[in-house]
């Protein structure tokens, strides 16, 4: 509420996985927006990676959520929109690196499918474990740029769809719990070409650390919350610009999925993924 | 080895393959002649070589801060500090490399002086940091010549005293620094001393009519004036016996031996503050102080200037510096450095709960990840030296006395429930009905009991109030006393803080008030 995230007559796409966080989400959405009249029209948009018996399995969780929850659905696929399916990129490139790959194809597959929705407002189900993990994954890679807007609840460049995410401060628990006492419908299997050893060695400090302090992952957020980048770094960072070869928004003359996917195309698989 | 996905032990293409140890060769990148002694981050080093590099990275990082103004221009001026030197000493390997290069660098032997004595012959086999004799060229009574510190000291801060049963090694640091370092005087600090008016008041503290003591069961931390008599050591073990939880024991240890070494560099009219903290340690230090909320102050834990907010005894107020000058150099470097030189380290005592604190916790995530991902540690430190706070901060925490974030507990209201007020909750063990009540009283509009909680970061405000499930015991007096620095900018602040009822303000301008018709 604080932050302002809608205001009536929005349209708004939750990015649906089938997993617990994106169903409560949806979930708590329509209740909200029903209760206290929100004037929101929702919408549910899930991106279809190609992954054989996980994404497809989640997907039919996702068809379910529609008619449970009265929501259109909107399914991109990657093999519509780069002519890949993950299943086929794990087959040329191996295991390794694959989650480079999907990350950077799901974030312009999901704001090309909001603008074939027409939609201003795209949630997503990121809860705060998964903020505060990515504070520290930020800070260990050295990644500037992400850091210095991965605590924002809402973000949104010059060109680009306006992205929330409302459970900054649930944490994965409360999530779960929630799921599971409204019996919601979701679906809980881990990706099969996931996780990547870097995010998986976070992930287990995250969590022996809130068994030791439970507010380490709220206290993580603050402190990300708390700090930004200095002008002077910022000063030297790339210009926001425009893809020559797609047009979606780039820090390069060419964006990352036109370099990830020329480097497919001509059979490089270990194509650099330079920042 | 690493796991990337699937399952290394079906799946050969699951396992990384690892890096070589080292980039091309094993000759020496520095030389180019001689074979390699030692790879640091895939860059091999030998023996004479190495020596050098490490002591050029320690004076790259400390130089710089020396004189009270930095150089401008391209020449460099001679050094010269504006105050004395003091060292933070733990006896792990960071401080004792710290206190040989320091020695070496800084306070030669007096017979040195225009002689050709070197640290090649002092430590025979060791490796030196320079040639003494090219470095007094000029004559001893050159400018560049002169001592960078007039005096140099080791402060050691003894922590057996909150643990009943620890063992007091003072003793055993001081022989290590009188019989290694002549040139550095040792200090012994106790942990204790934080709350002792003697020290206090030696230090150059302003002492105060009456101490306070605080209710760690409310959120609001309320304040009520310190009955009875206690040692010092009997105070510490209250304050450490009444951490909400494990991991605030060790943040508490480290937060009161900071402000020891502190008030102490203050006492002695120091210019600089010396810590040995290793790359790898200013690593952990800064992911567990942001895992802790310290997001804040996350310059501070690579650099910081402290002012005494209420010092009587450093008029002039220039500002302590606290230096780490071996934040480039990695563990292993100082590893080595202690090896080739034959230095003793001593190691630090392990005190109970420190295994749980988040500080250990993120050491052995740190030092985990170094080994198949060298280049996180130095990462880390980047990563955050490009850092800023958000805010402009307007004042400074009473506890930890760095600056302090407005608008904390505005923040933590907005992002959770935290009011009990409703008599159909019912509020978790730890949560006092009592501390209730005084909320309720305060939020009626009523003289509310003064709090700590305004006065406090965000850090060191969780530290107090945040709870586990395998928090400390609970006892019956849940009252904990405060150090000496708290005590007494806590009798200014109460005073010029407390709201004051209807009554009070009229009888204070009463005799302005012009009397009313009948």
């Amino acid at each position: 509420m604080d932050a302002q995230l809608f205001k009536a007559g929005d349209r708004v796409a939750i990015g649906a996985s089938g997993g617990k966080d994106s169903t409560v989400l949806a979930y708590v959405m329509k209740v909200l927006n029903e209760r206290y009249q929100y004037g929101l029209e929702l919408f549910l948009l899930s991106i279809d990676e190609g992954i054989t018996g996980y994404r497809d399995d989640s997907l039919e969780t996702v068809k379910r959520n529609k008619e449970q929850y009265q929501m259109p659905l909107k399914i991109l696929s990657y093999e519509e929109l780069y002519g890949w399916t993950m299943d086929a990129v794990v087959a040329q490139i191996g295991k390794k690196n694959n989650c480079t790959f999907c990350g950077v194809f799901r974030r312009q597959a999901l704001d090309r499918g909001a603008m074939s929705l027409g939609v201003d407002h795209i949630v997503t189900g990121h809860n705060a474990d998964d903020i505060a993990e990515t504070v520290l994954m930020n800070i260990m890679r050295g990644d500037i740029a992400r850091l210095g807007r991965c605590t924002a609840i809402c973000t949104q460049g010059e060109d680009t769809i306006k992205r929330s995410k409302p459970f900054k401060y649930a944490y994965e628990k409360e999530i779960v719990m929630y799921a599971y006492f409204k019996k919601l419908d979701y679906f809980s299997t881990e990706c099969i070409y996931s996780p990547d050893a870097y995010r998986g060695h976070a992930r287990a400090f995250l969590k022996d650390l809130e068994a030791a302090r439970p507010s380490a992952i709220i206290d993580i957020i603050h402190s990300g919350e708390a700090f930004e980048v200095r002008e002077e770094v910022k000063a030297g960072q790339k210009a926001q610009q425009t893809c020559v070869r797609c047009g979606y928004m780039s820090s390069n003359a060419v964006c990352k999925a036109c370099v990830l996917l020329e480097g497919l195309e001509r059979g490089r698989p270990k194509a650099e993924i330079g920042d | 080895m690493s796991e990337s996905c699937g399952n290394p032990n079906f799946e050969s293409e699951a396992l990384m393959s690892r890096r070589p140890k080292y980039d091309k060769t094993k000759i020496c990148v520095r030389c180019k002649l001689a074979m390699g002694s030692v790879v640091i981050r895939h860059v091999v080093y030998c023996k004479p070589c190495f020596g050098p590099m490490v002591a050029t990275k320690f004076r790259r990082t400390l130089e710089p801060h020396i004189n009270v103004t930095p150089d401008a221009g391209p020449r460099r001026k001679a050094l010269k500090a504006p105050g004395s030197l003091l060292l933070g000493f733990s006896g792990g390997l960071g401080s004792v490399v710290l206190l040989d290069l320091v020695n070496r660098s800084y306070f030669p032997p007096s017979n040195s002086t225009g002689d050709a004595s070197s640290e090649q012959t002092k430590s025979g086999n060791g490796i030196g940091l320079r040639d003494e004799k090219a470095e007094r060229r000029g004559g001893k009574d050159h400018p560049r010549n002169l001592r960078v510190w007039d005096k140099g000291s080791v402060c050691y801060v003894e922590i057996c005293g909150a643990f009943p049963g620890m063992r007091d090694r003072t003793e055993e640091m001081r022989d290590l620094v009188n019989s290694n370092f002549p040139q550095l005087e040792f200090i012994s600090a106790r942990l204790e001393d934080a709350f002792d008016d003697a020290w206090w008041n030696a230090v150059g503290g302003k002492l105060v009519d009456g101490a306070f003591r605080v209710d760690v069961s409310s959120e609001e931390l309320h304040l009520s004036a310190m009955s009875g008599e206690a040692t010092p050591a009997d105070r510490l073990q209250k304050y450490i016996s009444l951490l909400p939880t494990q991991t605030a024991i060790p943040s508490a240890i480290q937060d009161l031996t900071r402000l020891i070494l502190l008030h102490t560099a203050l006492y002695r009219n120091a210019s600089h503050l010396l810590l040995g903290t290793s790359l790898t340690s200013l690593s952990v230090s800064l992911i567990s102080s942001i895992s802790q909320g310290g997001g804040f102050n996350v310059r501070e834990e690579a650099q910081e200037e402290w002012i005494p907010p209420d010092s009587r005894s450093r008029p002039s107020q220039i500002p302590i510096r606290i230096i780490r000058p071996l934040r480039d150099v990695g563990l292993k470097e100082c590893a080595m450095w202690a090896w080739w030189n034959g230095l003793h380290i001593p190691g630090r005592e392990k005190h109970p709960g420190g295994k749980q604190g988040v500080g250990a916790l993120t050491y052995n995530f740190i030092t985990g990840l170094e080994r198949d991902f060298p280049s996180t540690v130095s990462a880390i430190a980047r990563t955050c030296a490009k850092l800023e706070p958000k805010q402009v901060s307007e004042s400074h925490c009473i506890l930890c006395q760095r600056p302090a974030q407005p608008g904390i507990q505005d923040w933590k209201e907005r992002i959770s429930i935290r009011s009990f007020i409703d008599s159909s909750i019912i509020p978790p063990p730890h949560v006092s009905r009592d501390g209730i009540f005084a909320k309720e009283k305060s939020d009626s509009g009523d003289l509310p009991s003064p709090g700590l909680t305004p006065l406090l970061c965000y850090a060191c405000h969780t530290t107090l109030t945040s709870r586990s499930p395998r928090g400390t015991a609970r006892n019956a007096d849940m009252a904990s006393p405060l150090p000496s620095w708290v005590n007494s900018r806590l009798s200014d602040s109460i005073a010029t803080t407390r709201k004051m009822g209807e009554g009070a303000m009229r009888d204070s301008i009463r005799d302005f008030l012009l009397e009313e018709d009948p």
